[in-house]
């Protein structure tokens, strides 16, 4: 069965680029959110196997999404998506118990890359 | 052969052959057909007997003798063992250890005849004078170094084309807490915060992994371009299975620590000062001081580290000398005995477990019939753990029994003229009842653990330490209490704040995040007035009410700083944030009428003095 996933971006066009890199990598993709509180929600919903979660978001921001998710479920997989120069609050993130990170632009080999190594 | 340099040495060994003793005479009692632990324990008192004899200490190799011989019968399986035979061993190695330290404050006691005829009855055999024996070899290793966690130091460079090397060091340091104790971990975890950061990270880790295991596991994080797991220089001796001694007068260290705490307000001082000043070359010397002062810190705070496992190791035995006094079957399991913690904050940890782990089966734990009862296994449980959570180390103590009845303390609290306000006791306000001197539920005084006074005591302690003391508790099912205490007692990371002219230091430990007092998202909470932040209701605290600090005039947003310990939290409004430092406890001779939140004092980096705030205090 395909590893399911959840997109959490506020940018259409970021979770629309995700969606399309993993989707063509054979992910399904479950869900997407566009704040904190709605990655929090969603995760609890949908379970999903993977999720991607920007750090700056309206309503609770990534890292603060981390924590609550990984309250309930430490397991979690949580891949950060961040910009160049957020390395503290990738770090932070990370503390809260992200498990990788790519930084942007993106390049598909390197988001899948990182995909692989979170669900190892 | 001037004999009495050894005799130091001749008592810690055997005190550590004796703590390996009391071990495997409870392993061995729980499982009585296991043959590994009569080997250790056989070895061990051997061990104590060549001692001994060596040092001439005859009622030590008496009393050995015998126990020897016993244990000898049984190894061998000439004699059975049996509940009878277990608390005579227990008695022989009690009295074994009296024996020892006796000798070696030089009044030495005549053997315990009584004793000794019990033992070689049980012996089945009278036992050969020690003095024509010959003094054994040299003495067999009691512990088998494959049966603890190993340490390793544990070297990454990452690779160099890799986009946010610091935070991928973050990751791997996150995988090896997953595998073990990780501890000295070079460079401190601000720098990879840094773009400069250079990819090259080092740390111990203590684990029961194989190095192949280990070796996987964080290749795993990826980009990793060289990975090296070697034996600790310092510690290569314990490779063997040699017991381990502190060389170092612990007075040492203790001086040494307070030195370098000097040094780090002096360091703290000169790089103010340098960055006041400009010149390029006293910066870059600062800079260069501010490294190796960091260095040596990071160096004496873990030569003074030591796991909690060496206080944890003596409440097995309590445990079950408990369970038999108070006739209740209670399993003791003990978890993150590896954890480490200042050596200063160890020695003072102990007496308030004590306590805790005495109530626990005392007051927690059910007799067999009631549990039986209340549809619970016979066998209570009462859990020893230990955790790192966040700088802080928390140990709890969790009994599954018949948990604190809230109606009840309630009751009585009104009684005593506590009433709190409410109706419904929360387990903050449950812990402060608790905590008043004297107060108690007990309804029968027993023998164990007195009028259920302790956790006054438990509470004064942990307080001293700055630390913070938090209880659980759900009826019929059991209590949880938990102690959280610094890392370290000497040097702390604080977040500097201004209120009404002066600066306070907040130990960063407690810090939870820096948010901005809004007026417009106050509401109130039964009459206190509370902050929204996002979403989440926390009552705040305005430090310049605190310090009766005249009301200057206030700006209607200001920075504020969450306070949390455990799942409670406080918004603590100040007038500014100043920054963070590391800051040197110092000692504080509290006077009489000084306020609760008052947790200590420092120099700061320009020299003037700051109180510290008592994160517990202001929750």
């Amino acid at each position: 069965m395909n590893h399911t996933v959840l997109v959490c971006d506020d940018a259409i066009f970021m979770r629309t680029m995700i969606s399309d890199i993993l989707s063509q990598a054979g992910f399904e993709v479950v869900g997407e959110a566009e704040s904190g509180l709605q990655a929090v929600e969603k995760y609890r919903e949908l379970k999903p196997d993977l999720v991607t979660m920007d750090i700056v978001m309206p309503d609770m921001g990534g890292i603060e999404a981390v924590r609550e998710i990984c309250k309930t479920d430490p397991d979690a997989k949580i891949l950060m998506c961040s910009a160049m120069g957020q390395q503290a609050l990738v770090v932070e993130a990370i503390q809260a118990g992200a498990k990788d990170f790519v930084v942007k632009p993106f390049q598909p080999s390197r988001v899948l890359e990182a995909v692989q190594r979170v669900l190892a | 052969m001037d004999l009495s340099k050894y005799a130091a040495l001749f008592v810690t060994e055997s005190r550590e052959h004796l703590k390996a003793c009391n071990t495997s005479l409870l392993e061995w009692e729980s499982n009585p057909g296991a043959t590994e632990p009569v080997g250790r324990l056989f070895r061990a008192v051997h061990t104590i007997k060549g001692m001994a004899a060596t040092m001439g200490y005859s009622s030590v190799a008496q009393l050995s003798h015998c126990i020897e011989n016993l244990l000898d019968g049984l190894r061998q399986g000439r004699l059975g063992t049996s509940p009878a035979v277990f608390q005579l061993l227990f008695r022989g190695i009690d009295a074994l250890g009296r024996t020892v330290e006796a000798a070696t404050v030089g009044t030495e006691e005549p053997v315990d005849s009584a004793l000794v005829a019990e033992l070689d009855a049980a012996a089945g055999s009278q036992s050969a004078s020690v003095s024509e024996e010959k003094a054994p070899g040299p003495p067999q290793h009691a512990r088998r170094a494959t049966d603890l966690p190993r340490l390793r130091q544990v070297s990454v460079v990452i690779r160099s084309g890799a986009v946010m090397r610091g935070a991928r060091a973050a990751l791997i340091l996150r995988r090896a807490e997953s595998l073990g104790a990780v501890s000295g971990v070079r460079p401190p975890p601000a720098e990879l915060e840094r773009d400069e950061f250079d990819g090259r990270c080092a740390f111990r880790l203590q684990s029961r992994h194989s190095d192949a295991e280990i070796e996987a596991a964080l290749r795993a994080v990826g980009e990793i371009d060289t990975l090296l797991l070697e034996e600790p220089v310092a510690r290569r001796g314990e490779a063997q299975g040699v017991t381990r001694h502190i060389r170092i007068e612990l007075r040492r260290l203790d001086v040494l620590m307070k030195q370098v705490g000097e040094l780090v307000v002096a360091k703290n001082r000169l790089s103010s000062l340098g960055s006041q000043i400009g010149e390029p070359a006293l910066t870059e010397v600062s800079e260069r001081i501010s490294r190796l002062v960091s260095a040596m810190q990071t160096e004496v705070i873990e030569a003074r580290m030591t796991p909690v496992g060496e206080v944890f190791e003596r409440f097995p035995r309590l445990v079950r000398d408990l369970s038999r006094d108070l006739g209740k079957q209670i399993r003791f399991d003990m978890e993150g005995e590896e954890i480490e913690l200042d050596r200063s904050i160890l020695d003072d940890i102990g007496e308030p477990l004590l306590h805790l782990i005495r109530n626990a089966a005392d007051h927690g734990l059910e007799s067999p019939a009631e549990r039986i009862v209340a549809g619970k296994p016979a066998q209570g449980r009462i859990l020893l753990s230990a955790a790192l959570e966040r700088n802080t180390v928390a140990i709890r103590v969790t009994d599954d029994g018949r948990g604190i009845d809230r109606d009840r303390i309630l009751a009585k609290a009104r009684r005593e003229g506590a009433a709190p306000e409410t109706d419904t006791l929360t387990d903050d306000l449950l812990v402060r009842i608790l905590a008043k001197p004297g107060f108690s539920t007990a309804e029968t005084v027993s023998g164990v653990s007195g009028r259920g006074v302790g956790v006054d005591v438990v509470m004064t302690r942990v307080r001293a330490l700055g630390g913070t003391l938090e209880v659980r508790t759900e009826l019929g099912r059991g209590t949880t209490f938990v102690i959280r205490v610094p890392l370290t007692l000497a040097i702390v990371r604080a977040l500097l704040t201004q209120a009404g002219g002066e600066r306070y230091a907040v130990p960063l430990a407690y810090v939870a995040e820096t948010v901005e007092f809004d007026r417009r998202a106050v509401t109130a909470v039964r009459d206190r007035e509370a902050l929204v932040v996002r979403d989440q209701v926390i009552p705040t605290v305005h430090l310049r009410e605190l310090v009766s600090a005249p009301a200057g005039p206030t700006s209607a947003r200001r920075p504020t700083v969450i306070l949390e310990i455990g799942e409670r939290r406080t918004a603590l409004v100040v007038d500014a944030l100043v920054g963070q430092q590391d800051i040197v406890v110092e000692p504080f001779d509290a006077p009489r009428g000084l306020p609760p939140f008052v947790g200590g004092a420092t120099i700061l980096a320009d020299g003037a003095p700051a109180l510290i705030l008592d994160a517990a205090a202001l929750l």
